[in-house]
């Protein structure tokens, strides 16, 4: 029996226990989905360079709830209920909405974190609602969720900075004609994490994602994006800077489904020491989405020999009248570019984090600009300072403890 | 301000200097002028020491201070600056950013007080305006998209802002329009002063219409081969260098 399929038993078995919190939520097509479904394996199908075994490991630990660090902070005539507390309306719109995005097959993590919830949030932006503001950060435990909709004509910007390491699955839907920013800022850490971004662009709505990272123990960032109305409009940005032995995976999937959508990802990626990146961008052209707009770059900069990067951009077409276009470099430090700064006088530490901050600032969108700088600026980097990763020993020792975990959150 | 002396270095492992001997004063300009492949661009390179310009014998001294084995920026702070025939493309940096940073390791090696952001913006502004550079040009990516006379236009800009003590100008003439080489002229002419030098490198004659040098000195596989003054460089733009060969 392998870790995943142990956990995954344990999980089910448990799920018996009526659940602590929320327990009105129905958490039977998470269930189903996670009972016929097989969790990621170490080299599965997308977990081809991330090990998912130490995610079980750690999360059969139990799961951590922190009842009072609910903390949404939202302006204007933005509602915001937490899941426990919902009323009755609200809870109609959360279980109309809930997993509405969300392949639970497809991202069976997702359908984990449904069953192992600790804190979630609906928040709701009314039509045409201009510069509504939402700030997440600490949403109350270890399993997170977010549901966040956007009226039809509305404005919002979403900014996530985490306080303390989760596993958290945001779903946003946005109505026809509304504009999103959604800017995500991940500091290092040293645990292992999942996380799911999963949002609905409807007809003539905008969308921009920007997700800044440091790495962690094993961060998984996976991104769904669908494009469900004509013309909408999707930017997608990315930067990373790992350090010391971090590593974080980014697998973002742009499903473009109805026609006259564009999308643009632009991920720059610096990795350091003997950190590890993976990066799989995905633009998915359905048979009807005619006059898809789609494009792709993603570059890295490795620093180090021990350094890897692992990118692929992935086409897959169905469409015969649309632009597509991607590209993925690997690179390093351009020694003419160096010598250009050093020959000004600016020493060789100094200059190559010209040449790194450089390097991201390409993917680094007007929105959140000044917050990503200083979360990737070299000078923000302490690789010296990050708590140790579980060494390979540790990890390989991982054995499911025998007695139920789980009761934190479910008994 | 610079004595060589039997300068000898080899590129990609080829000599390509073979002795060269020059001293530059105060006050002076000197042109260096040669052929393809004579060497113009390594004695450069070897000036500001670039890695891959090996020097195997001979000396370089800044002011009475040897450069030999020592990194890029110490160079720099001794006073030496290059203009490169080809300025690097570095998109994501501002050209504000990188100038700053290049006056602030300056200042801070020569230990002197940090120029205020205001009072460094202002005479980035004013250096800019002297080189017909509009104040966008300060904010975009340091030489990214520039056309080729913006690139040499703005290496004068931060030899205007760095004010070393010797100035390399590797082909700064290459690729200008007549209006464009007029503009980086009158940019050396005010930067040159007498208590710094100027040494220009080129292949032709024009720039030397619009800055007077003091000596030219022909440039041959890797030797000095004449030295004379400015009606030198008119000789050679009729004769050609077989003459020389």
């Amino acid at each position: 029996m392998t870790a995943a399929e142990r956990f995954q038993e344990r999980l089910l078995d448990d799920a018996r226990i009526s659940p602590r919190y929320a327990p009105w939520l129905d958490r039977g097509p998470s269930l189903a989905a996670l009972s016929e479904t097989p969790l990621p394996e170490p080299r599965s199908y997308t977990w081809e360079y991330s090990n998912p075994n130490p995610w079980y490991e750690q999360n059969a630990r139990g799961t951590d709830s922190r009842p009072n660090a609910g903390k949404v902070v939202a302006s204007g005539d933005t509602r915001v209920a937490d899941f426990d507390a919902a009323d009755s309306r609200e809870r109609g719109i959360i279980e109309a909405n809930l997993n509405a995005t969300i392949d639970r097959r497809r991202y069976p993590l997702a359908a984990v974190n449904d069953v192992l919830l600790c804190g979630g949030v609906v928040i709701e932006v009314p039509e045409r609602a201009r510069g509504a503001q939402i700030e997440l950060r600490d949403l109350g435990g270890s399993f997170e969720r977010a549901l966040l909709i956007v009226g039809a004509g509305a404005e919002a910007t979403l900014v996530e900075s985490p306080a303390a390491p989760t596993h958290r699955v945001v779903e946003c839907l946005v109505g026809t004609g509304a504009s999103l920013r959604h800017l995500r800022l991940q500091g290092a850490a040293d645990s292992f994490e999942y996380q799911l971004v999963s949002t609905r662009v409807e007809a003539g709505a905008s969308y921009r994602f920007g997700q800044y990272a440091q790495g962690s123990g094993m961060r998984r960032n996976d991104v769904h994006i669908e494009s469900a109305g004509d013309g909408a409009d999707i930017g997608i940005h990315g930067a990373w800077h790992l350090s010391g032995q971090q590593h974080l995976d980014t697998q973002i999937n742009v499903h473009h489904r109805i026609s006259g959508g564009t999308s643009r990802q632009t991920v720059r990626g610096v990795v350091n020491d003997r950190a590890k990146a993976v990066f799989n961008g995905r633009i998915h052209i359905a048979p009807h989405a005619q006059r898809t707009d789609a494009a792709l770059s993603a570059k890295h900069m490795l620093l180090a020999r021990t350094a890897q990067a692992y990118a692929k951009p992935e086409l897959e077409i169905y469409a015969n009248d649309v632009r597509c276009a991607h590209g993925a470099t690997m690179g390093e430090i351009d020694g003419d570019a160096l010598f250009y700064l050093r020959s000004r006088g600016i020493g060789e530490p100094a200059a190559r984090n010209l040449l790194i901050a450089g390097f991201l600032e390409e993917a680094m969108a007007d929105h959140g600009r000044e917050e990503a700088r200083a979360l990737l600026s070299p000078g923000s980097l302490q690789p010296g300072k990050l708590p140790r990763p579980l060494t390979r020993k540790e990890v390989s020792a991982f054995r499911l403890p025998a007695d139920a975990y789980f009761h934190e959150k479910l008994s | 301000m610079l004595e060589i002396t039997d300068l000898r270095a080899r590129a990609v492992g080829k000599p390509i200097l073979k002795g060269i001997d020059l001293a530059v004063r105060p006050g002076e300009v000197h042109a260096i002028m040669g052929p393809n492949g004579s060497g113009k661009s390594t004695l450069a390179n070897a000036l500001a020491g670039r890695a891959d310009v090996e020097v195997t014998s001979g000396d370089m001294r800044l002011e009475g201070a040897s450069l030999i084995g020592l990194e890029p920026e110490a160079r720099a702070h001794l006073g030496l600056f290059l203009a490169f025939q080809y300025p690097v493309e570095i998109p994501g940096v501002s050209n504000m950013e990188f100038l700053k940073a290049a006056v602030d390791s300056r200042d801070a090696a020569l230990e002197r007080e940090a120029m205020s952001a205001a009072s460094f913006v202002k005479s980035a502004r004013e250096a800019a305006e002297r080189l017909q550079l509009t104040p966008e040009f300060l904010r975009r990516g340091v030489n990214a998209g520039f056309s080729g006379g913006e690139k040499k236009r703005n290496e004068i800009l931060q030899m205007l802002l760095l004010e070393p003590k010797l100035a390399v100008l590797d082909e700064t003439d290459s690729g200008l329009d007549i209006d464009a080489l007029r503009t980086v002229a009158k940019g050396i002419n005010a930067f040159a002063s007498e208590t710094n030098a100027v040494l220009l490198i080129t292949h032709y004659q024009r720039l030397l219409d619009h800055i007077e040098p003091d000596f030219v000195h022909v440039l041959l596989d890797g030797r000095i081969v004449e030295t004379g003054d400015k009606s030198l460089a008119r000789k050679l733009e009729a004769d050609g260098y077989a003459r020389l060969a």
